[in-house]
C-alpha cells in the first residue's frame, strides 16, 4: 500500500515536471511572436494543468520550475536568475496564487469523489449484508451470513459469540479456550471488549497490541454477543475506512441478531396464546362432550344393577347396547381430542413407508363397514397409481375421519367416490360425497376446529366433534401435503389432499411370471 | 385341545381392566390367574404353568420387551399382548420377539375370544391340515398338494412369489404376522428391511383374491403391524 502511493506521486512529479518542460518548449518555439506576458500565461497554463491533475506537492514542483524558467528564460537579463523588473515578481506572485488556488480546489474535489467511491463502497457491503441477514433463515445461517461479509472486509479468521457463550456462571465473561482467544493480550482486549461496550483489539485505540479485533454486537437492549476477528496479517494497519466499514458492518449484524432475537420472541409468544386457546378448548370440550355420553352410560348401567328383574329382556338389551354405544362415542371422540393435541403442539410422528394407497385405503372402509351400509361407497385407483410414501395409521385416520363425515351429513342412499390420481409429482385423493355440501364461503373454515355446520351443536346425536376436518389437514399437512375441500357441480362436497411422492428411491419390486 | 378349562393368565396393572377379562375369561369357561405386575406375572408363569397369557404392554416394573423375553424362557404358551392405540413400534417389536398376536384397547369380548381361540390352536395350521385342500375365507381355497388356487370354481394362477407368500398366512391362519415374519418366510433374511415388496405382492394377490381389493375380506391389513389371515 505505502509503496504504491510512493510511486504514484513519483509519478505525478514527473508528470508535473513534463508539464512544465513542454509548456518552456512551447514558449521557446513561439519566442519570437510572444510578448513576455503571453509567455508568461502560456506556462501559467502548465502550472493550471499540473495543479488541476495532481497533489499539492507535484503542483508546487510545476509552480517553483515554471517560475525559474520563465526567470531564466524569459526575464531580462536574460540567462540568469536576476530580475532587473520588480513588477515581474507581481507575475510570479499571481503565478503562485493560481497553482496554490488551484490545487487546494481540486484537492478537495478529489476528497469528496474519493469519500463518495468510499461511501458507495460501504452502503454497498452494508446492503449487500443486510439483504443476505433477511434471508439467512435459521441462526447459524445467520451468524455464517454476517461472518462471511465481515470476512470480506478483513480477510482472516472470524467468529461471532452469542452472549449466552460468552456470559460465564458468575456473570464475568468466559472466553473460549484456544484459537483467537490463545494469546493473553486477545483475551485482555476481548474483556475490554465486553466490559466497556466498546471495541478494542487490533486496529483499535485500546488493546491495539493483540492479533485480534474484538467488537461487542450492541443494541439498546444490551450486548447480544461479540465479533472476533483475526486478521490474515496483524502487522498490518487497518486504515480508517476498513474500520468505519468494519464496524457499520458490526452493528449491522447486531441489528439482524436483534431482529432474529425478536422474531422468536413474537413466535414463542403467539405459540403460548394458541396452545393456551387449544387448552380452553379442550377443556371446554372434555366437560360438555364428554359428559353427556358418561350420563347416559351411568344412568343405564345404574337401572340396570338396580332393578335387573322389573326390566324386560327388551329392554335391558336396549340399555346395554347404549352403554356399548356411547362407550364407542367417548372412545372416538377421546382419540380425537388426542390426535388433535398432536396435530396441533406439532407432537405429531410420522413414519413414511412406500406402500399402495389401496391398503390403507381397505383398512378405514373395513373399519367402517357398519356405518357406511347405508351408502353406495365406490374406490377408483387406477392400477398403475404409484407407490406412496406414508404413515398408514395416520393417512387410515384421514380416509376414516372423512368417510365418517361424509356419512353423516350425508342422506342414506346417496353415493360417496373416492378417487385418486398421479398430478406433478404428487398423487391427488378426493373423498366426495353428494350431501348438501358446506355453505359457500365456508370451505376453509369447515377446517378450523370445533366447526360445526350450521344448525348442528355438537350435544346431536349424530354430530361429530367437530375436529376431524381439522385433524386431517394436520396430517396431511404434516406428510408435506395439502388438504382442502370444493363444491361439487350438482351438489355434494369434494375433499382433495395430495400426498407428495417424495424421499428415498426405491428399488423396483422384481416382477416374475406367473408359473 | 387343552384341558376343560384352560387356565389363562392376566398380566394387567389396571385393576378395571383385569376385572373386564376376568369376568369374560370366566364366563367362558376359562380358569383366571390374576397379577398386577410384571414381577408377579413372570412368578405366575413359571409357577402355574399358564394355557394362554395376556400380558398388558405398559406395566409399571417392567419393559414390556424384557418380559416377553423373560416369559418366553420358562413358557411356550402364547402371549396375547394388550396395548394402547399408537404403540404400534412396541407391539411389532414383542411380535417379532416371540409373542403371538395382540389386540388394541379398547377391544370387545368376541375379538378378545377369538384370538385366544387362534392363539391356542398353538399357532400354526398342523401340516397334515394341508394334505387336504382347505377353504379359507372369501370362498378362497389352497390344495397345498397340487399347489393350486381357486376362487370358488375358477383356478387362479399365482407367482411363486405370491403362492409362497399366501402359504405362509395359511399355515398362520387367523393369527397375526409382522411385515419382518412375512419378508423373512418368503423373501429371506437379507430382505427384511424391504417392507414395499410385501405390500406390492400382497396388494397382487388381493387383486387375484379378493372381489373387492379395497376391501379384502382374506386378506387382512393390521395397520402398522403385518398382516392376517382371516379364518372362515
Amino acid at each position: 500500500m505505502r509503496s504504491t502511493a510512493g510511486s504514484t506521486s513519483l509519478r505525478e512529479y514527473a508528470g508535473a515536471t513534463a508539464g512544465v518542460l513542454v509548456a518552456t518548449a512551447l514558449c521557446l518555439l513561439l519566442r519570437s511572436r510572444l510578448a513576455t506576458v503571453d509567455v508568461a500565461m502560456l506556462l501559467l497554463v502548465g502550472v493550471v494543468v499540473a495543479a488541476a491533475r495532481y497533489r499539492l506537492g507535484p503542483a508546487l514542483l510545476a509552480t517553483a520550475l515554471s517560475i525559474a524558467v520563465f526567470d531564466f528564460l524569459f526575464v531580462p537579463p536574460y540567462n540568469t536568475f536576476n530580475v532587473v523588473e520588480p513588477r515581474y515578481f507581481l507575475t510570479f506572485g499571481v503565478m503562485l496564487v493560481v497553482a496554490l488556488t488551484l490545487t487546494r480546489l481540486t484537492a478537495r474535489i478529489r476528497e469528496q469523489a474519493e469519500a463518495a467511491a468510499e461511501r458507495e463502497q460501504r452502503t454497498a457491503a452494508l446492503y449487500a449484508m443486510d439483504r443476505e441477514l433477511a434471508d439467512a433463515g435459521a441462526l447459524s445461517g445467520l451468524l455464517k451470513t454476517a461472518e462471511q461479509h465481515l470476512a470480506l472486509v478483513v480477510p482472516g479468521e472470524v467468529r461471532i459469540l452469542l452472549a449466552e457463550e460468552i456470559r460465564g456462571r458468575d456473570g464475568r465473561p468466559a472466553w473460549p479456550t484456544g484459537g483467537m482467544f490463545e494469546s493473553a493480550a486477545a483475551r485482555v482486549a476481548a474483556s475490554w471488549a465486553w466490559e466497556l461496550e466498546e471495541p478494542a483489539g487490533w486496529g483499535m485505540p485500546r488493546g491495539g497490541e493483540a492479533d485480534a479485533l474484538f467488537a461487542p454486537l450492541k443494541r439498546p437492549g444490551g450486548l447480544l454477543g461479540m465479533v472476533a476477528i483475526r486478521p490474515q496479517d496483524p502487522d498490518r494497519t487497518l486504515s480508517e475506512n476498513a474500520r468505519d466499514t468494519l464496524l457499520a458492518l458490526v452493528d449491522l449484524a447486531a441489528v439482524g441478531l436483534e431482529r432474529r432475537t425478536l422474531a422468536e420472541r413474537g413466535e414463542r409468544a403467539r405459540s403460548e396464546v394458541e396452545a393456551e386457546q387449544l387448552r380452553t378448548a379442550l377443556l371446554s370440550s372434555l366437560s360438555h362432550d364428554l359428559r353427556t355420553p358418561l350420563a347416559s352410560i351411568e344412568g343405564a348401567a345404574s337401572s340396570l344393577l338396580e332393578s335387573p328383574s322389573k326390566l324386560g329382556g327388551e329392554n335391558e338389551r336396549e340399555l346395554l347396547e347404549s352403554i356399548l354405544e356411547e362407550s364407542r362415542r367417548m372412545t372416538r371422540l377421546v382419540t380425537n381430542l388426542l390426535d388433535m393435541v398432536r396435530v396441533e403442539t406439532g407432537t405429531l410422528a410420522v413414519h413414511k413407508s412406500w406402500q399402495p394407497l389401496e391398503e390403507a385405503l381397505g383398512v378405514a372402509l373395513l373399519r367402517l363397514e357398519d356405518r357406511l351400509h347405508a351408502h353406495p361407497v365406490s374406490a377408483r385407483l387406477p392400477s398403475d397409481l404409484p407407490l406412496v410414501p406414508i404413515d398408514e395409521l395416520l393417512v387410515e385416520q384421514v380416509f376414516i375421519n372423512l368417510l365418517e363425515n361424509a356419512a353423516r351429513y350425508t342422506d342414506p342412499g346417496t353415493p360417496i367416490e373416492i378417487s385418486a390420481r398421479p398430478e406433478n409429482g404428487s398423487v391427488v385423493v378426493e373423498v366426495a360425497d353428494r350431501g348438501p355440501g358446506v355453505p359457500p364461503g365456508e370451505e376453509e373454515a369447515v377446517f378450523e376446529r370445533f366447526y360445526q355446520a350450521n344448525g348442528t351443536a355438537s350435544t346431536d346425536a349424530g354430530a361429530g366433534s367437530g375436529l376431524g376436518l381439522t385433524i386431517c389437514r394436520g396430517i396431511i399437512r404434516a406428510h408435506g401435503g395439502k388438504m382442502w375441500l370444493e363444491q361439487r357441480q350438482g351438489g355434494g362436497a369434494s375433499v382433495r389432499f395430495t400426498l407428495p411422492l417424495s424421499g428415498p428411491p426405491l428399488d423396483e419390486v422384481p416382477a416374475e411370471p406367473v408359473t | 385341545m387343552a384341558a376343560p378349562t384352560p387356565l389363562a393368565l392376566v398380566i394387567e396393572d389396571e385393576p378395571h381392566m383385569r376385572r373386564f377379562l376376568r369376568a369374560t375369561l370366566r364366563g367362558n369357561d376359562f380358569q383366571v390367574v390374576e397379577a398386577g405386575s410384571a414381577r408377579e406375572g413372570l412368578a405366575q408363569a413359571a409357577g402355574r404353568n399358564p394355557e394362554i397369557i395376556l400380558l398388558d404392554l405398559g406395566l409399571p416394573d417392567k419393559d414390556g420387551r424384557e418380559v416377553t423375553r423373560e416369559l418366553r424362557r420358562t413358557t411356550k404358551a402364547p402371549i396375547i399382548i394388550l396395548s394402547a392405540r399408537g404403540q404400534e413400534h412396541e407391539k411389532v417389536a414383542l411380535l417379532d420377539m416371540g409373542a403371538d398376536d395382540y389386540l388394541t384397547k379398547p377391544f370387545g369380548a368376541a375379538e378378545l375370544l377369538a384370538r385366544i381361540r387362534v392363539a391356542l390352536r398353538h399357532s400354526a395350521i398342523p401340516p397334515e391340515a394341508l394334505e387336504e385342500p382347505l377353504l379359507l375365507a372369501g370362498e378362497v381355497s389352497v390344495d397345498a398338494v397340487r399347489r393350486q388356487v381357486f376362487r370358488g370354481k375358477e383356478e387362479i394362477h399365482l407367482t411363486p412369489t405370491e403362492y409362497k407368500l399366501l402359504l405362509t398366512l395359511v399355515r398362520h391362519a387367523g393369527r397375526v404376522l409382522t411385515h419382518r415374519q412375512l419378508l423373512q418366510e418368503v423373501w429371506g433374511a437379507n430382505f427384511v428391511e424391504q417392507t414395499h415388496y410385501l405390500r406390492v405382492y400382497m396388494a397382487q394377490l388381493r387383486h387375484k383374491l379378493e372381489r373387492d381389493p379395497t376391501r379384502p375380506r382374506l386378506l387382512l391389513t393390521e395397520p402398522g403391524i403385518g398382516y392376517r389371515l382371516r379364518v372362515a
